[in-house]
């Protein structure tokens, strides 16, 4: 049977627009909070593996190297992981293999991103292939757009009850970004508010979509004998999954969305889980469009497809809700790429040891942390359990 | 209100040069002739389009060419009309998924030839399952807009 | 006690400029790797890829881009950066995780696409301090060859014996597009690059691709008849900031040991019978060897200078050539392996080494002045 592994803490920036301090400044102070969440220090970490988006983000390629003193990683062994978006959950799943496989008791992982210091829409164009893809995806809305149009038209949604689906969930999410210290964006919003925005790729609105924000996230995975010795409340790794799609945008159904469906599906089969609307307690969704959260919700099993605008309208993935959506506001509120990911896993992590503060779910034991990539192509899964 | 230091502003441009080899030397070269080639695929039959050298789902080498219908169905359209830098198009502009007639695959490109500057104009024209087909460039030079849009029919 | 993990099969491809497209050639590799182990790309386990946007074609999201030909479409994998042989090692921890009993591992660099070398490591460079000054992996090894050469009389001639070694032994390696019969004083008059840096003795910017098959030792023995275990792996990152780093004492010390405490070797001078190492500037396979435990401080003149890490030495050192002859930036490690891989199996044709090769050491290293190391231990 494989080693059991446990995250034991987690640290996160202040998350917005920073240009108050430099980017390894930045990193660092994720890295402080997480050693003063778990009371460990430098000294007990056996290896390091950090991640961001891509290198042109920010101008500077292989970050890990800039950030050597900012994680405390000076004489430490050392991996780099990177996969677009799904990034930060890529860099939880290499701290667990690192960790299950017994060649470290302790994996500090960081991921980062100074969005302010770039230009996200122009990099990110940079991900299609110079000879065809690139001149026609004006980065990430319009993709986004062109799913939700596919799924919309599939299930035969009608237009009004989506729009009002997605602007409740805009307005759930930033009514709970106001519980989380660290969230980015903390606005007040209505579903008028939401309706009524700029228009960004039809039917995207500006309060569809989730901002850019520079932020840093420090989580650190520990194995059964350290999280015992430590003595606390941790979240153990329950399962993982992770599935990629082709690279061209048109190679695939982006509706029943086979590499979100299986990314899922590994995880929930290791975890045990069979019926994920009962059993999870809270789900950490990468959410950065209000429309494509309710494609996740279907291909992860929290409903059947077609039908999540209804589940939503009936508040079933509300704060209070059966199945509570992203309390801590979510990638909605809150996107550095390179962390967000990771910022799922922490938030996963914090709501099943009870430590989310003000926008804990009471009782959770449960909680899936999802991250996607690319051109709607990568999806990454993690669930983390307050049982063993 | 933290206090906030100085900025560098600073661009990054690099140069690239990058190979199309063999298939997709041949898929460019087609568009020059107005001709889009697709490649089948021996195991799962599918037709993949652009061409592809290989299946990316049975792995294997895909050499049977296919020239495919230059008509098909939209399957999903965006708007945009906003910029930022480096932005190959000019906006507004529409881009698609188009699935042409005879394959097994969505082809992006571009959706046109009519006016794009009012967004509700545009809706009204624009609904998926309407028939497109692709209108050349005037000039061909083996690029992917040799194809100048997909028009609707 | 961790299972042991061992790679079953082996491809690559390599040269200066193919004009080949990418995606077909990965493709290539990885087919290739796949049918030599006999399994299907729906049976292994996971993939682990490596590959750096900045080495990418002005591709960013590299793994976004290389998926397919990676054979990686709908199945569980991943992506490293700068180093390839961090994804022999990420792969390796995630079958001996028991969570998988393969893995696909494939290191992707076509530098016919990229801009020079020093432009690219340029990158490396934070945009206040270092850049403005130039600073790039070029700069960064003349600093440190001044060092090495000041501190223990190290010479000129000592540090271009080792272009002169590698560019011979890679007259045998079709992947190695420089190479050749050179004189030391040949190798000393090439057009100077940084001071004292000569173009010879700087690595080439290359193409190539890389793809193995890693197995659990079950798994392996079904595979293969002559499966090569991974026996041991450390990696180790130094400081960034290049005037608080002791440029002689680096962490190639620290990654080895962390290799040989796996490994059970305690005499590598004695117990390594061959070493692929990564060597961007000449000088530094010599400082290599004394981190490495090869030989004292200072001495790596002397151990090149005795013939030592000749092919027909005692401790051979790059038959392939080395990265001097063949440098595909982020796959070169994987490269390093698979001609290790190859020699213990006896399978390196031409530039198989006369010794008896049971246990390899593989050497990979990125960042200014060798920032970061990885060592593996391979054996039979």
């Amino acid at each position: 049977m494989a080693r059991a592994v446990a995250v034991v803490g987690v640290g996160q920036t202040h998350h917005g627009r920073r240009m108050d301090v430099s980017y390894p400044d930045l990193v660092r102070e994720a890295v402080v909070r997480v050693f003063e969440d778990t009371g460990l220090s430098p000294k007990d970490v056996d290896g390091v593996v950090s991640g961001t988006m891509p290198s042109m983000m920010e101008g500077v390629a292989l970050t890990h190297l800039y950030f050597a003193e900012a994680m405390q990683a000076v004489g430490k062994p050392i991996l780099k992981t990177e996969t677009c978006g799904s990034t930060g959950v890529s860099i939880a799943h290499t701290a667990f293999y690192w960790v299950a496989s017994g060649m470290a008791e302790v994996v500090l992982a960081v991921g980062h991103e100074k969005m302010y210091e770039g230009d996200s829409q122009a990099t990110m164009t940079t991900v299609l292939d110079p000879f065809y893809q690139r001149y026609f995806l004006a980065g990430a809305p319009g993709v986004f757009s062109m799913q939700s149009q596919l799924w919309a038209t599939r299930y035969k949604i009608p237009q009004d009850k989506i729009r009002d689906a997605a602007a409740f969930i805009s307005v759930t999410h930033h009514q709970s970004a106001f519980d989380n210290p660290y969230a980015h964006i903390k606005m007040k919003v209505t579903m008028e508010d939401v309706k009524n925005s700029r228009i960004i790729v039809y039917p995207i609105r500006l309060l569809d979509v989730c901002p850019n924000s520079d932020g840093a996230c420090a989580v650190i995975f520990a194995s059964e004998k350290v999280a015992k010795r430590l003595g606390r409340k941790v979240a153990w790794v329950k399962g993982v999954g992770y599935r990629g799609d082709e690279q061209f945008f048109g190679d695939s159904d982006k509706v029943v969305w086979q590499s979100a469906i299986e990314a899922a599906k590994q995880a929930y089969d290791q975890a045990g889980i069979k019926d994920p609307l009962k059993e999870l307690d809270v789900a950490e969704v990468y959410n950065p469009f209000t429309y494509q959260e309710m494609i996740f919700y279907e291909c992860f099993g929290f409903c059947e497809f077609g039908k999540a605008p209804d589940l939503v309208l009936r508040g079933i993935f509300s704060r209070e809700g059966e199945l509570p959506v992203c309390p801590s506001g979510g990638v909605l509120c809150t996107n550095p790429i390179g962390a967000t990911g990771l910022i799922r896993v922490a938030e996963a992590a914090m709501q099943v040891t009870g430590r989310a503060g003000e926008h804990q779910v009471p009782g959770a034991k449960l909680a899936l942390a999802h991250a996607m990539g690319g051109i709607d192509q990568f999806n990454g899964v993690m669930i983390l359990g307050s049982e063993l | 209100m933290a206090r906030e230091y100085r900025t560098l502003k600073t661009e990054v441009r690099l140069p690239y040069e990058v190979a199309y080899g063999a298939t997709w030397t041949r898929f460019f070269e087609g568009l020059k002739d107005k001709k889009i080639y697709g490649t089948r695929c021996k195991e799962c039959k599918r037709v993949l389009v652009p061409a592809r050298s290989f299946c990316p789902r049975c792995f294997v080498t895909t050499d049977e060419w296919v020239e495919v219908k230059e008509e098909g169905t939209l399957v999903a359209w965006c708007y945009t009309n906003y910029r930022y830098f480096g932005m190959p198009i000019e906006p507004p502009f529409v881009t698609g998924l188009i699935r042409l007639d005879g394959t097994d695959v969505n082809f992006l490109h571009l959706i046109g030839g009519f006016d794009l500057s009012n967004f509700e104009e545009v809706s009204k024209t624009l609904r998926n399952g309407i028939k497109v087909k692709a209108v050349w460039s005037e000039e061909r030079r083996g690029h992917i807009l040799d194809i100048r849009y997909f028009e609707p029919v | 006690m961790p299972r042991k993990v061992a790679i079953v099969s082996v491809a690559q491809i390599g040269g200066a400029d193919s004009k080949e497209n990418f995606y077909d050639q990965a493709y290539r590799v990885v087919k290739e790797a796949l049918d030599k182990a006999g399994i299907s790309r729906e049976k292994v386990g996971c993939v682990v890829t490596a590959a750096s946007d900045i080495f990418h074609g002005g591709i960013s999201c590299a793994n976004a881009y290389h998926w397919d030909p990676a054979g990686a479409v709908l199945r569980n994998g991943s992506r490293q950066d700068a180093e390839s042989l961090f994804a022999l090692v990420y792969g390796a921890m995630r079958i001996m995780s028991g969570h998988y009993d393969t893995a696909l591992v494939v290191g992707l660099c076509k530098g016919s696409e990229n801009p020079e070398n020093d432009t690219c490591t340029l990158m490396f460079s934070d945009p206040f301090y270092f850049r403005p000054l130039g600073l790039n992996e070029t700069m960064a090894a003349a600093l440190q060859m001044r060092l090495f050469m000041d501190h223990y009389g190290i010479t000129r001639e000592q540090c271009a014996k080792v272009a002169v070694k590698n560019l011979r032994n890679a007259l045998g390696n079709p992947y190695a597009h420089r190479k050749g019969i050179y004189s030391a004083e040949e190798i000393l008059a090439s057009r100077p690059v940084v001071e004292p840096l000569t173009e010879l003795e700087c690595a080439p910017k290359s193409e190539g691709m890389a793809a193995l098959v890693l197995a659990s030792e079950e798994m392996a023995r079904k595979l293969t008849d002559r499966p090569v275990w991974i026996e041991g792996f450390g990696t180790s990152l130094d400081a960034y900031w290049i005037g608080d780093r002791d440029l002689l004492q680096g962490q190639l010390t620290n990654a080895a040991k962390r290799a040989y405490e796996m490994a059970g070797i305690t005499a590598p001078w004695e117990q390594i019978h061959l070493a692929e190492i990564t060597e961007p500037y000449a000088f530094q396979e010599l400082l290599w060897y004394e981190q490495l435990g090869f030989c004292g401080p200072g001495q790596g003149g002397k151990l090149i200078d005795q013939g030592v890490t000749e092919k027909g030495g005692l401790l051979p050192v790059n038959p392939s050539g080395g990265t001097l002859a063949w440098n595909p930036y982020v796959s070169r490690g994987l490269h390093r392996a698979i001609e290790a891989f190859l020699q213990i199996r006896e399978e390196a044709g031409e530039r198989q080494v006369h010794r008896e090769v049971k246990t390899a050491l593989v050497h990979g290293t990125h960042g200014f002045a060798g920032q970061c190391h990885t060592v593996v231990i391979l054996g039979s």
